[in-house]
Parts: structure tokens; sequence; C-alpha cells
């Protein structure tokens, strides 16, 4: 843009907020305007390019629609569709009636306030939690536990990469077998600098076979395409376990040996032999031909198979155990499963087999380590079913066996492992083992991480993560108890919620049954839009955007790559709040003091942010927010680089090191390849279950992989003949940017964007032609939603996929509220138990639903979509 | 512009960064990426193709235009005069490539409001005149590529002389067998496209 005579000409370093990949900005202004944004080449993260959203934050700064001033409901009656009927109030009513509220909480439970947020924001959401820890709630819950949230996928992070997420070695992988995750095609973790990185790898040749129901931005840039029938992933993943172990006989003994719990000596009740002084596990050992504890000196060599009497017990190697369960799990076991012809299974199999190279090394950085190319993706669309533990287990299995674990070319947890680097003050954090030898993480973004297991208190939250704590992520358990604590014995009920940015009603399931769990609490949103779920709230607060706020931090343990450098960054505003917006963090300082809980509050400041002397909070005055900022960049990278620094700079990097990357062969912590702990954990959820009265089908909490059905699967209502999917495009973010009219103008040139896509032939059958308005009606909830349809070839012919979180409601929403704007997938998914997955509380997002063509346009409450697919439509709408 | 269509995503990215650039006005975006399938379920391709100008050697805009206003300039680049465009729109019916977009009436995206943006870069947008993609010609005079080469995420794009042989986009041609849309229309477009 043009910028003479400007009295004002500024590049601002800063960061977005519009996804958690955090990518860097440069931010120009001019006379006081944002005029552009563009990614900061500066940064690691990102290297200067950006995602469509990322470039579109102007309109979302700018946008009329934002709540500019603190507003209160006026209508006592709440409802989906109930008008708030928002009355303006001041800031100082505002915060009087919410600290009076939470004054009279705190005295009776603290636990009765419940906290909601998005995982877009990680510089408020986190600080949040700081303040209801001290407040004394344990209870949140993050959006995405219906569609985004990797759940039991962030749990196996935990147990097998040290890490909350993970990602292809780039660099060096050579075979990508991607079950559906969005990775290098602009969503997953890292959108922007993925997409450079992947899309460098498929010049350099790697193979990337992509295994998901719909031709997918992603599988779009595949090598080969396969499509697979919804949920049945594991089914397919446990074939090519069975071929590898089975018919290839293909796997890494030595990786299996020195790091995995493979050579532990499993008893007939399915748990370790452990040796009798210090009880730790045992292995045998062949050429002594005797049992020894796993870390002894004198262990020659470790054996992987065959049955051994110890003590008089029978006990075989975890991984011999592990061969025989696969036994029966063949290519033509799969095959009626997945849909998938066992022959391909088979190649798929064989060609990753080779392509894993077992026993070839490569040398990096002076160092020989061992070269294991290929890598296993997968996040929400294989994990978020009914079986998500078991299915994920299964996935993860296939980069285990090949030893391609955290090594050169294979599958890399994001920044598992820092050795610590003096110079920037970047503390060490670095995976290691527990008594029993298994991998506890170095860092986890929460405390405590999944493993060591914590202990099981059923009563404690208000989502089930007390009673079962296998669930890392966001429990789809919420809704469930919330609307009925007595029966989960939860001495509570929630009556308040401190509302950040999430909006749940759309990003969970059934917005009528999530609405009856959350319409008798007292809301308060700190909300840039009046979205659907601040129609329930009672309080509205202007939030200031990413573009207008300053943060304590702006990167988290998956803003960065795994490979290339260590990044971090500034998060300030580029232009003072508009109107009477404010930042969240200022708010919840503002309470801290009306509350009276400076002590505790910066207590577990001085501790979550690691701040260090002399720069910890004392309790006896009161800090500012820019303060607290500065304390905790000069604690982390020492005096000279406080927040004035950052301001100035924007970006602090230096390289990772090679052991930080492929910290594994030089790791003594073992992973799990039998889930031996799981076993007994469930005992332990079963007992507590049945103590509360709840039946819990714990039977999933087991130590091997399976493929079991969810309820989509045996669905034989008549006319129920297609699984409804939902994916995500990198045009929007969850539910949030919907109200952006760049983002509108793309998705519209986009045929999948706004419509449905279904399967050409599936479609003519039923007498469905391109743009033909249906109807999709959901066996589960009942509900029905209607769209336009997108036939397309790329797509399983059982199958239909919905794209992001369209079908806004809201009447404040008015470009996302139009006809014609995407669908709700959450109305067709049930809200209930029989619905989660037990051990993770993952959400189970598959579901039947009947296509029929609508007879007439008309519109139901949860239907808006419809889609542009004329090329020209851009002239249609120009008129004239 | 060399666009590789193996490294493009179809992420849009290009075309709102366009947008932002060259701050165009609702309805128009000088930079569209559309979705190309063929094959029969389950041996499918899908492709996306970014499209916009395609600066053509032999430009049959410009040959129909009455008053001059479509111009090349030295570089090849085919630009528009928006003092002497008429608004005909005669460029339009001539452009085979229909990257060619015509503004009836100032509009902004959030009817009743202009936003400060809109207020600083509509002064650019003229009702009534025909406008399209310059290859950020202002942008090339300060010595900066085009914006949708600079922020491709996918580094798909690469700007350069199409006349130099040794440049890195003619390489890239002959490297990856780099091809024209509809070459058989003898407009000789400037952009080439490397197979997906």
């Amino acid at each position: 843009m043009q910028t003479e005579n400007a009295q004002e000409d500024l590049w601002i370093p800063t960061t977005c907020g519009l996804c958690y990949s955090v990518c860097a900005l440069k931010v120009h202004r001019v006379n006081g305007t944002v005029i552009k944004i563009e990614g900061n080449p500066e940064s690691a993260t990102n290297r200067g390019r950006l995602c469509p959203r990322g470039v579109s934050g102007i309109m979302l700064l700018y946008d009329p629609n934002r709540v500019n001033v603190p507003l209160k409901r006026t209508n006592p009656n709440k409802g989906l569709d109930v008008d708030p009927g928002w009355k303006e109030i001041t800031w100082e009513e505002a915060i009087d009636t919410v600290a009076e509220r939470l004054r009279k909480i705190r005295r009776e439970d603290p636990r009765k306030l419940l906290m909601t947020g998005t995982v877009t924001t990680q510089d408020e959401v986190p600080f949040s939690r700081f303040f209801t820890m001290a407040f004394g709630t344990p209870n949140g819950w993050n959006s995405g536990a219906g569609n985004h949230c990797g759940t039991a996928e962030h749990l196996y992070g935990a147990l097998l990469h040290a890490s909350w997420a993970k990602q292809p070695d780039s660099d060096h992988c050579r075979y990508l077998l991607n079950f559906g995750s969005g990775v290098g095609s602009g969503s997953y973790y890292t959108v922007t600098g993925m997409a450079q990185r992947i899309a460098e790898a498929r010049l350099r040749g790697m193979k990337h076979v992509a295994v998901d129901p719909f031709l997918s931005p992603s599988a779009e840039k595949a090598d080969e395409w396969i499509p697979i029938r919804p949920g049945t992933d594991a089914a397919f993943a446990l074939a090519m376990l069975n071929v590898l172990l089975h018919e290839l006989n293909v796997y890494d003994a030595e990786y299996l040996k020195h790091h995995t719990n493979g050579p532990y000596l499993i008893g007939a009740d399915g748990s370790y032999l452990r040796d009798e002084t210090e009880k730790v596990p045992l292995i045998w050992d062949p050429v002594d031909a005797a049992a020894k504890p796993f870390h002894s000196p004198e262990i020659k060599d470790f054996a992987l198979d065959g049955v051994y009497a110890v003590d008089g017990q029978r006990a075989r190697p975890a991984f011999a155990v592990l061969k025989e369960h696969l036994a029966p799990f063949t290519a033509e076991w799969a095959e009626p499963i997945t849909t998938i012809p066992a022959a391909t299974i088979r190649r798929v199999a064989k060609e990753f087999a080779e392509e894993a190279r077992i026993g070839s090394t490569v040398v990096i950085d002076g160092k020989a380590l061992p070269y294991r190319p290929v890598a296993v993706m997968y996040f929400k669309g294989a994990q978020g079913h009914k079986n998500a533990l078991l299915n994920c287990m299964a996935l993860e299995l296939l980069t285990e066996i090949v030893g391609a674990s955290n090594v050169p070319g294979g599958l890399l947890g994001m920044n598992s492992c820092s050795v610590g680097e003096p110079e920037t003050g970047q503390p060490a954090w670095i995976p290691k083992a527990d008594r029993d030898g298994l991998m506890i993480t170095g860092y986890w973004p929460s405390f405590p991480p999944p493993y060591p297991p914590k202990e099981v208190r059923a009563t404690e939250t208000i989502d089930l993560r007390g009673l079962i704590p296998t669930c890392p992520g966001s429990s789809g358990a919420l809704p469930v108890v919330m609307a009925d604590p007595k029966r989960f014995a939860v001495p509570y009920q929630i009556e308040m919620n401190l509302h950040l940015g999430s909006n749940y009603l759309m990003t969970f399931a059934d917005p009528e049954a999530v609405a009856r769990a959350f319409q008798n609490v007292f809301q308060v949103s700190f909300a840039l839009f009046l979205d659907e779920s601040t129609y329930l709230s009672d309080i509205v607060l202007p939030a200031a955007s990413y573009l207008e706020r300053l943060s304590h931090t702006a990167d988290w343990m998956s803003s960065n790559a795994a490979v290339g450098e260590w990044c971090y960054h500034v998060r300030q505003p580029v232009v003072d709040p508009i109107a009477q917006r404010r930042s969240v963090c200022e708010v919840l300082l503002e309470l801290v003091e009306r509350l009276e809980m400076r002590e505790e509050f910066y207590a577990f400041i001085n501790l979550l942010l690691k701040l260090k002397e002399p720069h910890m909070l004392d309790p006896t005055r009161c800090y500012s927010w820019s303060e607290i900022v500065d304390r905790r960049y000069k604690s982390v990278f020492g005096e000279a680089r406080g927040l004035e620094w950052f301001k100035k700079h924007g970006v602090l990097k230096w390289p990772k090191q090679a052991e930080e990357v492929y910290w594994k062969p030089s790791s003594s912590a073992r992973v799990p390849i039998y889930f031996e702990w799981f076993k007994t954990l469930g005992e332990k959820v079963k007992a507590q279950a049945d103590e509360i009265g709840i039946e819990l089908d714990t039977s999933a909490f087991q130590p091997l992989p399976e493929w079991r059905p969810c309820r989509a699967h045996e669905e034989n209502s008549p006319g129920y003949d297609f699984y409804a999917i939902y994916y995500k495009l990198p045009m929007q973010t969850f539910s949030g940017t919907y109200d952006n009219p760049w983002l509108d103008e793309v998705c519209q040139t986009n045929p999948f964007a706004y419509g449905v896509a279904i399967n050409a032939s599936a479609a003519r059958q039923r007498g469905i032609e391109e743009g033909d308005w249906i109807e999709i009606t959901s066996v589960a909830t009942g509900h029905t939603v209607r769209g336009q349809a997108a036939l397309t070839e790329g797509i399983h012919p059982e199958v239909i996929a919905i794209a992001g979180c369209g079908g806004h409601w809201s009447k404040y929403l008015p470009i996302a509220n139009q006809d014609g704007k995407g669908l709700c997938f959450e109305w067709l998914i049930p809200v209930g138990l029989d619905n989660v997955d037990i051990p993770s509380l993952t959400q189970d997002t598959c579901v039947k639903v009947k296509v029929v063509k609508a007879t007439d346009r008309g519109s139901k409450r949860s239907s808006r979509s419809s889609r542009l697919n004329d090329l020209n439509h851009l002239n249609d709408l120009n008129p004239g | 512009m060399v666009i590789d269509l193996k490294k493009c995503i179809g992420c849009t990215g290009c075309a709102l960064v366009c947008k932002a650039e060259n701050a165009t006005p609702p309805g128009i975006l000088w930079l569209r990426v559309v979705k190309h399938e063929t094959g029969k379920y389950p041996q499918v391709r899908r492709v996306s193709v970014p499209l916009q100008c395609m600066h053509c050697a032999e430009p049959p805009c410009m040959e129909v235009c009455p008053t001059g206003a479509t111009f090349q300039h030295p570089n090849g680049i085919v630009d528009i005069d928006a003092e002497l465009c008429v608004g005909c729109r005669y460029c339009m019916m001539a452009c085979p490539y229909d990257q060619r977009f015509f503004l009836s009436a100032e509009r902004t995206y959030f009817p009743g409001h202009t936003t400060p943006f809109e207020q600083a870069g509509y002064q650019r947008h003229q009702a009534g005149v025909v406008s399209k993609c310059n290859f950020c010609t202002p942008r090339l005079q300060r010595g900066l590529e085009p914006a949708c080469v600079a922020n491709c995420m996918s580094r798909a794009r690469t700007f350069g002389d199409l006349d130099d042989s040794n440049s890195e986009v003619s390489k890239l041609i002959r490297d990856r067998a780099g091809y024209q849309l509809h070459p058989e229309l003898g407009t000789n477009p400037s952009i080439y496209y490397l197979p997906p």
C-alpha cells in the first residue's frame, strides 16, 4: 500500500492469534490505521508467510460487529434463540457485578466456578487458568472437545513422544502415511511452517499416502488416496501390524529391546513380572537363560520372543504378547471393516516396511543416528471415535514397531527435549525414566503430565477427569456431568462460567443439549463477538483482540516446528484497544485485587510463569500487566531481554541441536508398546465408578490395541445410509472466524467450504444434483441440517463431509448467519457418555445420517448452507 | 511468474494477501483459486489452480481498449490507467481468462460502515472502471516481490524475468516442464504452471 504523506509509518512485530499455530507478524500501521499484516521473515515459526486467516486479521480488528462496550442481559429467559436483550453498562458496573458473584462462590465452594476457553488464545486462556487455580476451582473446558481436540492423541503424545503433538520429520521423511490429519495442508499444528516444509518434502520425493474418507485438502496433495470407511483406521493399522509381524517379519529389534518395554516379561495376569527386591520389571536374557531386572548392567541380550518359566510363573516378553494378539487381525479381516482391499493393505504395509530401512543410519551433526524415514500421522479424524484410546494405540504402534519414533526421518514430538541454552536462558527439559524405566515427559503444557498415572479422584471435577485421569485434553463428559452432577456424586453444581472466547455451543455436539447444561449458569463472557454461546451470557465484556493486547507469552510447546530452530516471540498491541475493549489479563488482575486474592494468585504466577529472583512478584505490592510480562521475559531470557527488547525485536531464535530434535537414540527412557498400567488404572476407575453408582464400561482400559465398532457402525435404521464426517479447511478456524468478510469471500470460491461433499454417483442415485439443497438428518439426535450438495468423485460413497463450523444463527453475526454459509455439524452428534470413549473421554464424531433432496429451500434453525460453485460468481456479486 | 501446482495447497492465502495489499473492494478478487477434479472414484485427482491476470505478451484486452487505458509496461506487465478507463468493459469480453473486474459502485465490506482500512485503501479504486492484477507494480518499484509471491505459505510461487534464460523462473519452466494455460489462444501468458 502506498504511504505517501504519512506522518506515521511503522512495522510492528507481534504474533497472530487466529489459531494455535501462533505465527509471527509484522503489522504495517500508517497514521494509526493497520493497513497490512505480513508474516515476519525473522521467525522460524512461519518464515515470513501467513495463511488466509492471518492475512485477514485486519477485518477482525475493524469489524463493526465486534463487542465494544460491556453489556448486561435484561431478558431473564435463556435459550438458544432467546434474545438476551442486551443493555449497555459501564465497566464499573460490570466488574462490580462479576466480583460480587465471584466472592459469593469463593465463599461457598470455589469449584462452582467453571472456565471455558479456546485453544486459539494460547496466552489468555492459560493465564486465566492461573486465576481459576488461585481461586480454587479445578474446572475448565477448552473448546474442541467435540470436533477439534486431539484428546487421546495427546495422551499418546505424552506417553510415546514426550510432547503435546507430533510431526513427520519433514527434512528426512520418505513415506508419510497420513490417516486424515491436515499436516502441511493448512490445518494441524504450525500451519504455515509445515505448509512450506511438507511442500519441500513433496518435491524431494517423499511419498504421501492419505487414508481418508474424503479427498480432503491434505489428501489432495497425496501421491495416493485410499478412501476408508470412517472410524475404521485402527482396523487398517492392525492389519498392517499383522502383515509386518506375521507375514513380513519386519520390526526394529534393536529399538524394541533398548527403547521400549517390548522385552519386559508379562505374566499370565497381564501384568509385569517384577523382581523380588527392587520390584522393577524383569526381562529375559537369552544368553544367560535368566530373568533379570530391566536395568541390570549384567544383561547380555533381551529376549523379544519365547515363553519362559520364572519362579514357577509362565512369562512372555511384551513384544511376543503383542505379536500373538495381532494374529487374528489379517488384511482379509480388515477388508470388510475398512472397505479397503486386502491387497492394498498388504502393499502399503510392504512399502512402509521397506521404506523404514531398519538397520540403516544417517550422520547428522557428526553423529550416526538410526534412519527410519517413515511417519504415521493422524489427528481428529482417526481419533475422534468411540474407541479413541485403542484406535490411537494401533496407529502409534506402527511407528514404534519399526523404530521410527523421534529419530531422523520418522515421527517427531514437537519440542520434547531441550538441552538448555545458557545464552538465551532456556532451561533444559529432557524426557526421563521412572522406576519402571518408562518415559515421563520433560515438559508438559498442563500439570501434571498423564504419566505416571494420576490418582483416581472420582468426584473432584465436573468433567470426569478426576475419575478418569487419562483424558489429557478436553473432556467429552463435561456437559453430561454438568447437567446432572448428583448422578456422578459430584457434590456441587456449576454456578458461574468465565467464558473466554470459546463458542462451545458450536464446537462440541448437539447445541440444544449443551445449552441445557449451561443455561442455569451465570455466564460472564469476554467476547469478541456476540456469538451463539453469548446468548446464554449474563454479562458480556468487550475483549481486546490479539492485535490490541499484550501477552505474557505468545508461544507454547506446539507452536514451534519439531525441526529447525527454537523461536520465541512477543504479542503486543499494534493499536490501542478500540472503543471500550480491554485485555482479559488486565481485567483478571483487577478482579484479583477486588477479590483480595493477590497472595494466592501471585504465588501461582511465580510458580507457573517460572519467575526468578529478583523478578518474582511480591504480594505486598500490586503489579501492572506490563510489569508482570516484563518480569516473565527477564526471568526466562535474562535481564537484557525484557519486554522492551521483545517489543523492539519481536523474535528470539537459535538453532536446535540434533539431540534435541532426534532425542530418542540417546534417551534411556523406554516407551510402552504394551500399555500395562492401563489395565490397573481401569480397575481403579471401575471400582470408584461402582462405588458412586455410575455404570461405566471400562473394558477399553487394556494394554493392547483393538478395533471396536462405533455406534454408527452398528446402526441399521433404514434410510440412514451415510456417515457424516467433519474436516477442517485453511480458510476458517473453528467457529470463530466466520464473520470475517474476506474469509467469507474466499470460502465462496471453494466448492466445499460451505457445501456438503457427497459422492457424485451416490448422490445421483438419490436424484441429487450439483447445488441441490439437501436435508441431512442424524439418526442419533434427530436434528436435520440443510446444505447444498457439492458432488465429487473424491469421497467414499458411504460418506458426506462437512467443513468447519459454519451454519451460525446468532443475529449479531450478520455475515456468518446468512443462509449458505456452511453447516453446523454439531447438530448431528449426540451428547452422552455412550457416545464417549471412556478411557480418554473423547467424543465420538462418527454418525449415521439420512440424506434426502430438499423439496423446498426453506430454512431450519440448524440449516444454513449453500455454496456458489460457479467460478464467475464473484462477478455476479458485483452488480453491473 | 511460475506457480508450482505440486507445492500449492489451495489455501487461498494468495487471494487474500492480494486483497490486503491492493485493498480491492468487496466482490473483487484479482486472484482466485479454483479446484479442478479429474477421474472416477477411487482414482481421483483434485488440483488447486490459482488464477489471476496472465500478463499475456499479446494481450487481447489491450487491443480492444478504445482509450489506451490498458497498456504494457516495458517489463511486459499489463496494467490499467484508471484515469483513462471509461468502463466500457470491452477488455472483460476480450480476456479469455476472465481476469478483469468492473467496480460498478463503491461498496464496503460491512454495509453502512467503512473501516479505517477501507478509508485508507479504497481511494485507489474508482467506481466505473475496470481493474485487475498488476503483479503488484508498486511493490516491484520498491524492490519487493508481488504480495502473492512473498506470502505464499507453501512457497509455490516464483517471480522473475522470463526473457532471461538463467533466471530462476526460466530454469523451473525448463526443469519441471512448465506450461501456460490455454497456449492455443495465442496470447502467450506470462504465468507458467508446474505440473502437480
